[in-house]
């Protein structure tokens, strides 16, 4: 073949052709810096919510319609759903208000922020006018994440922890684990982060971390 | 007779004089009890099971003079043993008006004719992907089972059908995508793996997880690729799984990733069967220095190469080669 004029590009190219190695192979590979792997008393700090539902009954009937027209910042499409749906800055939550006076609160980032927005709520409720009590309040899902920072070898806990995993990377990049004691779901990535959802309870959350650790770290890739 | 003389005896058994002990093996088509042991009939003409006719296809004759319906299937119903008035035959049957006297053909199963319009529309889609009777019969006993539970009543029949269909390519070790199987069904791929979920749940059993191997040859074939592409591509899946290059990756995707990178290696290579190129005397090849999807000439080298060597074990060893850089790399 004949080369450029050009010296530089003459060089490049002579080196390129006379160089029967692939240029890829003189590249050294670079492996990513490991981060230390959380250790077991550490970890349960390290569980952060993400999500946190709430409900609460008024203790009255509502009008919805009537809510829609009287507050800013709320949405009521009864031919979609037959709920008010209302939003808050505040502790930025978002709440459903049914006829029957129940309240969905969910957005929340913990229990406190949770149970102050359904108390928002219940004041706005109660500015409105309605005869309001706060009655049965109950957390009824918490979120939350985690990072384990060990990859993970997803294919052999499913294999071992048959009954309770289901693995299809076709369907989910994740596995789908649903633990019977505290009786939770936990989605388990490849790269070693976990999502639990399905906990009543912050402490049900540590302790199905403390349940799952040591079969995690057993499955640690390397 | 000793058998006639062990029967006026009283005892109901029949029994070889030989071996009295031995135990005798029913042969139902010919109706014989023969003796274990030394194969003597013992009792012949027990019952005659095999059919009364013997019909062929290129008979001209319309009429099947077979007195007895198509098998039972085992699976719907069981208990159903109801006579149907069947279709007239001559002239009689006919009323004034040329319309049939009798038509009203009862439906002989109320409750299995979902059963059976589900097991027709299993039938129909395996047929689409040209899959054997094995997988049809195994789907039908799922569904058979699963449409008894009571956990995927509000599912509909097809989607059952589908997901039963797709756990059992999944059991006989020759795993179907969930495209592949919504390509000959109507349902979405989300509700047949909804399905498909609840399926495992209702039946209490799992599944095998798919590897990259289980698909190269049915891919590779459909892309017409030749035999060393295929095995150039399970090679390069199994290294990349091996190798952890692709965490977290569905196997389809590496197994597709890698038989596109076979590929490429060997368009690159002119020695390789081309369409285009009819002698395959060439000496010279071309090593591909990067797999991507780059096909500029100008990035090749061409490197001199004696004759003698194996175009097979170049194509195989440069394909390795670069595959070795790529991966290296992280690719």
């Amino acid at each position: 073949m004949d080369l450029p004029n050009d010296s530089s590009l003459r060089n490049l190219l002579q080196t390129t052709s006379n160089n029967k190695q692939n240029p890829h192979n003189t590249l050294q590979p670079q492996q990513p810096a490991t981060t230390p792997i959380v250790e077991p008393k550490d970890v349960q700090h390290e569980v952060k919510l993400q999500n946190v539902v709430a409900t609460v009954s008024v203790g009255c009937e509502l009008n919805l319609q009537d809510i829609n027209f009287r507050t800013r910042n709320s949405e009521y499409t009864p031919s979609r759903f037959h709920g008010v749906v209302m939003r808050m800055r505040e502790p930025r939550c978002t709440a459903l208000i049914f006829r029957t006076g129940k309240i969905i609160c969910t957005g929340a980032r913990n229990e406190t922020e949770a149970s102050l927005g359904a108390r928002k709520f219940a004041r706005i409720l109660q500015k409105l006018g309605y005869p309001v009590k706060f009655v049965d309040f109950k957390l009824q899902n918490i979120v939350a994440t985690v990072d384990l920072r060990f990859p993970i070898r997803l294919e052999n806990l499913n294999q071992m922890h048959g009954q309770f995993s289901s693995y299809e990377p076709e369907l989910f990049p994740g596995l789908i684990y649903r633990m019977v004691n505290p009786r939770m779901v936990l989605l388990i990535f490849v790269n070693g982060k976990i999502v639990f959802t399905g906990a009543k309870a912050r402490k049900d959350i540590l302790e199905c971390l403390d349940k799952i650790y040591p079969t995690l770290l057993s499955f640690r890739k390397n | 007779m000793s058998n006639i003389n062990s029967r006026s005896d009283g005892s109901s058994k029949l029994c070889c004089y030989a071996h009295p002990e031995a135990p005798l093996i029913e042969d139902y088509r010919a109706g014989d009890m023969i003796c274990s042991e030394c194969g003597l009939v013992v009792g012949d003409r027990v019952i005659d099971v095999g059919s009364e006719w013997r019909t062929f296809s290129n008979e001209k004759s319309g009429i099947d003079p077979s007195r007895v319906g198509g098998a039972e299937n085992p699976l719907l119903g069981g208990g159903d043993l109801s006579t149907i008035i069947g279709p007239g035959t001559g002239s009689a049957s006919y009323d004034a008006f040329g319309a049939p006297k009798y038509q009203n053909r009862r439906t002989m199963s109320s409750s299995d004719r979902s059963l059976i319009s589900a097991f027709k529309e299993i039938s129909t889609m395996a047929d689409r992907i040209n899959l054997p009777k094995t997988i049809v019969d195994r789907a039908n006993n799922l569904f058979k089972q699963v449409h008894d539970g009571k956990n995927l009543k509000g599912r509909s029949n097809d989607a059952k059908a589908s997901a039963c269909l797709y756990i059992a390519c999944r059991q006989e070790g020759v795993p179907r995508t969930f495209k592949e199987i919504c390509a000959v069904s109507k349902i979405s791929k989300k509700e047949i793996g909804r399905c498909f979920k609840l399926t495992l749940k209702a039946l209490e059993t799992s599944v095998d997880l798919i590897t990259t191997a289980d698909f190269m040859s049915r891919f590779c074939a459909n892309l017409d690729l030749p035999n060393m592409v295929q095995r150039a591509a399970t090679y390069i899946a199994k290294k990349a799984v091996e190798m952890d290059i692709v965490p977290g990756r569905s196997p389809i995707s590496v197994a597709a990733a890698a038989i596109y990178m076979a590929s490429q290696a060997q368009k690159l290579s002119p020695n390789s069967i081309n369409e285009k190129d009819a002698s395959s005397s060439s000496n010279d090849f071309v090593t591909p220095s990067t797999s991507s999807a780059d096909d500029n000439p100008s990035n090749s080298e061409v490197t001199g190469c004696s004759s003698t060597r194996d175009a097979r074990s170049e194509i195989s060893t440069n394909t390795t080669d670069s595959i070795n850089t790529d991966l290296n790399e992280g690719l």
